[in-house]
């Protein structure tokens, strides 16, 4: 018995030095919140990650410049939530670890934050799960935005939405974190050149227990639409109070939350009707959407969220595409990142200096436990429909 | 005036030829590791003025950081970067001025519950003034390079560093040492508690107004809930226990051990680090409760009976 294990193991050792030592692996470098503040909100990343060199690998690794194919490494840090965390790592994954490639960390924070690190060490890195107007006032070339979702082409959509939808009266609510702040501030005088106008207007800290008193108020002013600039965590507390308090406004934009799968789970048929934050779905014409959609759900049995996991799985594809066209050079990388057209689950992206150039800003719509895209028309997979109730 | 060797020359002597030493090995990641490294010393040390000696133990002293960071970011454009900065710091000051007339008046847990509150309030102020200004986060574009920085933090650091030591040797440490061990016989014989502790209150505020202008120039983003974060206060509390005396060498033995720690544990486990982390501090508080001072005391004088000196 002894000797046919020392006989296996010998074997396995045999293959193990004989196995085609080729090329090393590429090494993929990036830091994420796995604790702390953001933490909840990191997974719908990690697994898109996770499932892209996995499927990599499995067609026999990442096509270097049309040259050869080596097989992924992700190498992974938890920058904690702190923006001056994922400083130091995105330094430590440069200059000591030596990547061979960078991807982006979760939000906005993250990514500003990082910004001058890639700029610095001129080291291309696509950006994900960010987006603030601000993005633009900084330098192209090292640094790239897959997200349509920019406050003010959101505030521009959204009149478009609401007037399509008959709407005459808002009230607006606001979480007090960035995101929130900046899609108000181009929301309000948006609303007023369309003659919308706001009946409740009301801010609220982003750690908020309670939102009784600011949705009774919204009850009596009895508005068309209701418009939660939400975070995943308040976004639960709006509907959970929503409903106890049976709000009857036919459009209800719950901002940030509704994408993520937990969360339709939660509410159910409750949630039907809500119109959220996104420019995905995969009930489209897009092959590459409806592939990634049926892996993700096999692989993590749920739904990917329509934002996050969708912004990371499109700066993979980029980069994929990239780096088959320009090898691992750092030049020429970044030459046919900033002037190629990519092929993604979002449709065709191009790159006009940060920002992405193509994709329309839209939103997305609970339809019976899908969600399609009600805007732009052009892009739609359903009609916008009044919300139903709460049953 | 002279100076003890274990207890004022050592600390001194680790800041200066670490910061020296740093830059050598050449790269980014080494630099970075020494600007945070430097910045939690400064911090742990200006927060030993006034919860070492006096033993008023602050939990909020992230404020001071955060006030720093945000007059910076106020003034950014309007004035020099150093500028900015210096008003950081004297705004960070005045604040703990104003704020430690009737803080100053509470004792023991209700002081330490109060400094907690107090930096939670400030972040909420700043958030609520951001919105009205409409201000969504604030990103720094075109800030120094690491390199300046690190002079800079590493200079902070000494600062702090010589500043405990100073203190300790003049009236107003001796005074809040008294405070210490019995305020109300403290006053009885003459020491100006109130005054004396106003005076180490606004002085521990200075240099964590300029290591929270330093925080934001190195990322380049100012956003209220990143600059006024508890969890800053709580690592300045924890590396004090680590480091474990209430001298000048504390706070760097234990900004040493834990910067260091973390970084070895995250680089190397960064799956489970936080557990590890977690696990090694515990065993700390149970087998050397005198923390890293106490252990250099037991091995210098090879006496497992003497005393080690307590944090507070």
């Amino acid at each position: 018995m002894m000797k046919s294990l020392m006989i296996l193991a010998a074997a396995a050792l045999a293959v193990a030095w004989a196995s085609p030592s080729g090329a090393a692996d590429v090494k993929i470098g990036y830091s994420i919140a796995k604790t702390g503040l953001f933490a909840p909100a990191a997974p719908s990343q990690i697994n898109a990650y996770n499932l892209w060199a996995e499927q990599v690998n499995a067609r026999g690794g990442l096509n270097i410049g049309g040259k050869e194919k080596r097989k992924i490494k992700l190498v992974q840090y938890d920058d904690q939530s702190s923006p001056g965390n994922a400083v130091r790592i995105y330094e430590k994954l440069i200059t000591q670890d030596k990547v061979d490639l960078l991807l982006s960390p979760w939000g906005t924070p993250h990514h500003f934050a990082i910004a001058s690190v890639v700029e610095r060490h001129k080291f291309p890195m696509i950006g994900s799960t960010a987006s603030s107007v601000q993005l633009r006032s900084m330098k192209p070339g090292n640094i790239w935005f897959t997200t349509a979702a920019i406050p003010d082409k959101l505030a521009a959509a959204m009149v478009g939405l609401l007037k399509n939808a008959g709407v005459k009266t808002v009230a607006i609510l606001t979480n007090q974190l960035p995101f929130g702040q900046e899609n108000k501030k181009f929301l309000m005088p948006a609303l007023k050149a369309a003659d919308i106008k706001v009946v409740v207007d009301s801010d609220y800290p982003p750690n908020i227990k309670d939102m009784t008193a600011i949705l009774a108020k919204v009850k009596a002013a009895r508005p068309d639409a209701i418009l939660a600039l939400a975070y995943p965590g308040d976004s639960i507390l709006y509907m959970n109070k929503a409903r106890e308090l049976g709000l009857k406004a036919k459009f209800q934009y719950v901002m940030v939350g509704p994408a993520i799968g937990f969360w339709r789970g939660m509410f159910k048929n409750a949630a039907s009707g809500i119109v959220t934050l996104g420019h995905w779905s995969p009930h489209g014409e897009n092959a590459r959407a409806q592939a990634f959609y049926a892996a993700y759900l096999e692989k993590f049995k749920e739904e990917p969220d329509y934002l996050d996991s969708v912004e990371a799985w499109v700066s993979t594809e980029i980069l994929e595409q990239a780096v088959a066209k320009a090898g691992l050079d750092k030049d020429k990388l970044r030459k046919v990142i900033s002037t190629s057209n990519f092929d993604t689950i979002i449709g065709r992206v191009q790159f006009d200096g940060v920002q992405n150039a193509v994709t329309p800003t839209g939103f997305l719509q609970i339809q019976d436990g899908n969600i399609h895209i009600v805007w732009p028309k052009s892009r739609a997979t359903a009609k916008w429909q009044a919300k139903p109730g709460w049953k | 005036m002279s100076l003890n060797f274990s207890r004022d020359a050592l600390p001194l002597l680790l800041v200066a030829v670490g910061a020296l030493c740093l830059p050598l090995l050449g790269n980014d990641y080494y630099l970075g590791v020494g600007f945070t490294l430097f910045g939690w010393v400064a911090l742990a040390q200006s927060w030993t003025l006034v919860s070492g000696l006096a033993g008023y133990i602050s939990l909020g002293h992230v404020v001071f950081a955060g006030i720093g960071g945000y007059l910076l970011v106020l003034t950014w454009g309007a004035v020099p970067i150093w500028l900015g900065a210096i008003v950081g710091a004297v705004g960070a000051g005045l604040f703990a001025l104003l704020v430690g007339l009737p803080v100053m008046r509470v004792r023991g847990p209700y002081f330490v519950i109060l400094t907690f509150g107090l930096a939670e309030f400030a972040k909420y102020v700043v958030i609520n003034i951001e919105s009205v200004l409409g201000k969504f986060s604030r990103l720094l574009l075109g800030g120094p390079a690491l390199q300046d920085l690190y002079w800079v933090m590493a200079a902070l650091a000494l600062v702090g560093t010589f500043s405990v030591v100073v203190v300790r040797r003049l009236r107003l440490g001796a005074g809040l040492i008294a405070i210490r061990e019995d305020e109300t016989a403290a006053g009885t014989l003459g020491v100006p508690t109130m005054r004396f502790k106003l005076i180490a209150f606004a002085l521990s505020a200075l240099l964590p107004g300029l290591v929270g202008a330093m925080f934001v120039l190195r990322t380049g983003y100012f956003e209220p809930l990143q600059a006024f974060d508890p969890i800053i206060s709580f690592t300045i509390v924890t590396m004090a226990i680590i480091g474990g005396s209430e001298d000048a060498r504390g706070p760097v033995l234990g900004a040493i051990f834990l910067v260091l720690l973390s970084e070895l544990l995250w680089s190397n486990f960064p799956q489970v680090y936080m557990v590890i982390l977690g696990v090694l501090l515990i065993g700390f508080v149970l087998f050397a409760p005198n923390g890293v001072s106490g252990l250099l005391d037991r091995l210098a004088s090879r006496s497992l009976q003497r005393p080690g000196v307590g944090l507070v």
